[in-house]
Formats: C-alpha cells, sequence, structure tokens
C-alpha cells in the first residue's frame, strides 16, 4: 500500500517506520526538514517538506495514488483539514487525523473524518487498568469448599473471545451469562460482549489460572 | 439571528463593531486571553465568547445554532477552514465567509470545505497595486513617446 504520512512527530514517525518495516511505500511530509532525522538512516521511503494541506506538497507525495493518508501533526485544526482534503478533494480511500482535543472527536466523525484521540485513547487506557472488575466469590461449593462459584464483569480484553476460551475441562466451566438484563445458559460458541456478566464455577487449584485468563483479582 | 465573528484581530474587532454601529446582532470569539482582555474594552462582554472556536461547545455558547452568518477571519487558514467545514456540515449556517491568509492555501477554500465567498486579502492587495502600476506605467509610455501629439 502506499501511504502518506502527515507530521514527523513521535507519533508520525513511529508509524512511517512501522509502515515502512511492513513493507509498504511511505511518503512522510514535515514542515521542518530536521523532522526527517526521526526517521533513522534505515527510512526507506520518501520524505517531502511542506505544509500538510498545501496542494503542492501533496502533489508532490503523490496524494492522486495513495491508499490511504494519516495527519498526525500536533494541531488539531491542521489533521483535520489535511484530512477532509485528503478525502474529499483526492478521494483518499482511508484517512485519519490525529485529534488531542477529545471534545471534537464525535463531531469530526460526523464530518467523516477519522479520529485518533490519543489522549482519551490513554485516559481509557489507564483508567481500565486502575478500576478492574474484581473476581468476586458469590459462593463456595460443598462441604468441603472444593468449588468456589465466582462473579466478574468482563473487561474490554475478553470481549470478542468466546465461552470456551474461559473453559477448562473438569477445572473452570462458565455455568450462566448475564446479558443486558437477561440471563442465561451460555453455550460453549457463545461470543462474549461488552457489559456481559459471567458466573463462573473454578475448582479451588485453579482460581489462579482463572484470574490469569480474566486478568483480575479474586476478593472474598 | 446574527452573525458570528472568529477571530478577534484587527480586522474581527473592526466587523464586530461596524455591525453591532448598525444594530446587527453580532458575537466575537477570541481564544488568545490576553487579546480577549483587550477585546473587552473595546465590546460590551455580551459580545464577547472566550474560546476555541473549533470547538463545538464554544461555538454552542456564541449561538451558532440561531446564527444565520459566520465570518472566519483569524490569522490561521486551517482554523478559519475547520470552523468554516463545522458552521457548515455540523449547524447549517447559511452564509459561511472566509480569510485567506496565505495565498497559497486559497484553492482550498471551497463549499466542499464549507467556505460559500473566501476573501484573499494579499491577492485583491496584489492585484490592485499591479493595476495601479500599470496604470503610472502607461502615462510613462505616453509622456516619454515622442510620437506622442504628433500626426499619425
Amino acid at each position: 500500500m502506499k501511504i502518506i504520512v502527515v507530521g514527523c512527530g513521535r507519533m508520525g514517525s513511529g508509524l512511517a517506520r512501522t509502515l515502512d518495516r511492513a513493507n509498504h511505500e511511505v511518503t512522510v511530509i514535515d514542515l521542518h526538514e530536521s523532522a526527517f532525522e526521526a526517521l533513522g538512516s534505515s527510512f526507506r521511503g520518501l520524505t517531502v517538506k511542506g505544509v500538510g494541506f498545501d496542494r503542492n506538497t501533496l502533489t508532490k507525495a503523490g496524494i492522486d495514488r495513495s491508499d490511504g493518508l494519516a495527519a498526525c501533526t500536533s494541531s488539531d485544526d491542521t489533521n483535520a483539514v489535511t484530512a477532509r482534503i485528503a478525502h474529499e478533494v483526492f478521494r483518499v480511500p482511508t484517512v485519519i487525523a490525529r485529534l488531542y482535543d477529545p471534545a471534537k472527536a464525535e463531531v469530526y466523525r460526523r464530518l467523516g473524518i477519522q479520529t485518533i484521540g490519543s489522549i482519551s485513547w490513554a485516559v481509557g487506557r489507564a483508567l481500565d487498568m486502575l478500576s478492574y472488575s474484581k473476581l468476586d466469590v458469590i459462593e463456595t461449593l460443598g462441604s468441603n469448599g472444593g468449588v468456589e462459584l465466582l462473579h466478574v464483569v468482563v473487561r474490554p480484553l475478553l470481549v470478542g473471545h468466546k465461552i470456551k476460551d474461559l473453559s477448562v475441562l473438569g477445572e473452570i466451566q462458565v455455568v450462566a451469562l448475564e446479558r443486558r438484563g437477561q440471563t442465561m445458559v451460555p453455550m460453549e460458541n457463545t461470543v462474549i460482549e461488552e457489559g456481559d456478566q459471567l458466573y463462573v464455577a473454578a475448582h479451588i487449584v485453579s482460581i489462579g489460572q482463572l484470574q490469569e485468563m480474566l486478568g483480575v483479582e479474586r476478593v472474598k | 439571528m446574527g452573525t458570528l465573528i472568529i477571530g478577534g484581530g484587527k480586522v474581527g474587532l473592526y466587523l464586530t463593531q461596524r455591525f453591532l454601529e448598525h444594530d446587527y446582532d453580532a458575537t466575537l470569539i477570541e481564544n488568545r486571553r490576553e487579546r480577549y482582555e483587550k477585546l473587552c474594552g473595546e465590546v460590551d462582554a455580551s459580545h464577547l465568547i472566550y474560546g476555541d472556536a473549533a470547538e463545538p461547545s464554544v461555538l454552542e455558547r456564541a449561538g451558532i445554532r440561531s446564527a444565520d452568518a459566520v465570518v472566519c477571519v483569524t490569522g490561521a487558514d486551517e482554523t478559519n477552514l475547520i470552523v468554516s467545514t463545522l458552521a457548515k456540515m455540523e449547524y447549517g449556517v447559511r452564509r459561511v465567509l472566509a480569510r485567506v491568509n496565505n495565498p497559497k492555501n486559497a484553492w482550498v477554500f471551497t463549499p466542499v470545505m464549507g467556505v460559500d465567498s473566501a476573501v484573499n486579502v494579499a491577492d485583491i492587495t496584489a492585484r490592485m497595486l499591479a493595476e495601479h502600476m500599470e496604470s503610472k506605467l502607461d502615462d510613462k509610455i505616453f509622456e516619454e513617446n515622442p510620437a506622442v501629439d504628433r500626426p499619425v
């Protein structure tokens, strides 16, 4: 694929190098010649000095035969304008803009600009890590307490996985799944969705393994 | 009903004052703190908004939903363009005008970016000056040409 990266800062240079290593045809645009140093000596792509939404610059970068463009300068406005020009004027099939201000993301999305909000992504991840759900012990089953019934709210990590990915024959079994107020007994191929709550029966010796699979802590 | 003016530089301020003098409703948006404070001494606070006009919440606070025109006259083309796009595509403002700062960017100021009319100040000034110089040149040709005032 032929990709144009506008803005050769940390994100732009990192993206350009990664794409180059994956054998894509990369052209990087930046206002300052010195920014291209971040690409390193092994970079095989092209560099063009200029403004990202200047017609000559974009033409020189070969925008008319590009498959994708990523606008990642330090200015939200520049990124949004560059992305829109690439999409509307040059009909580049895939265009994305880096956006610092999360408040603008929704509107830009409505304007047809796909955005990557590095700040909101980082905030989301941090929140996720700080407030992950715990593995709640609901009931200890049997007189010798060999099996525990546990409750867990799934983390984004698990979304898209199947119930059988969480099952270990004779040790761990998902016995019920609560989704949007409905509780069911899941099949082994039931796909886990965001917001699902699982009820898991696990042998006491397998709790550690379950914790690892779920990425959660157990609380009594 | 009213006009939103984006960018409280010399042009934005002058335009706002002209509107208000003629009893047209106008609101000026400025995002540089120091400049905003200076504007407070020039324009009534009810016609001033402090904030980044590329942010939808700021435009809404300034009353874009009921505005019938938006005029973008900041010194940054990318800001003028993105505010024009928002004004037209997101809020359906009837009339969107934008100033072109760098004549090289003039080609982008089109209805695709939400701009109904672009004002390319450098281009207008250059043309006027060129016209002026050409007419001066014409005068000179006539003055210095020995053929002038002689029978053909």
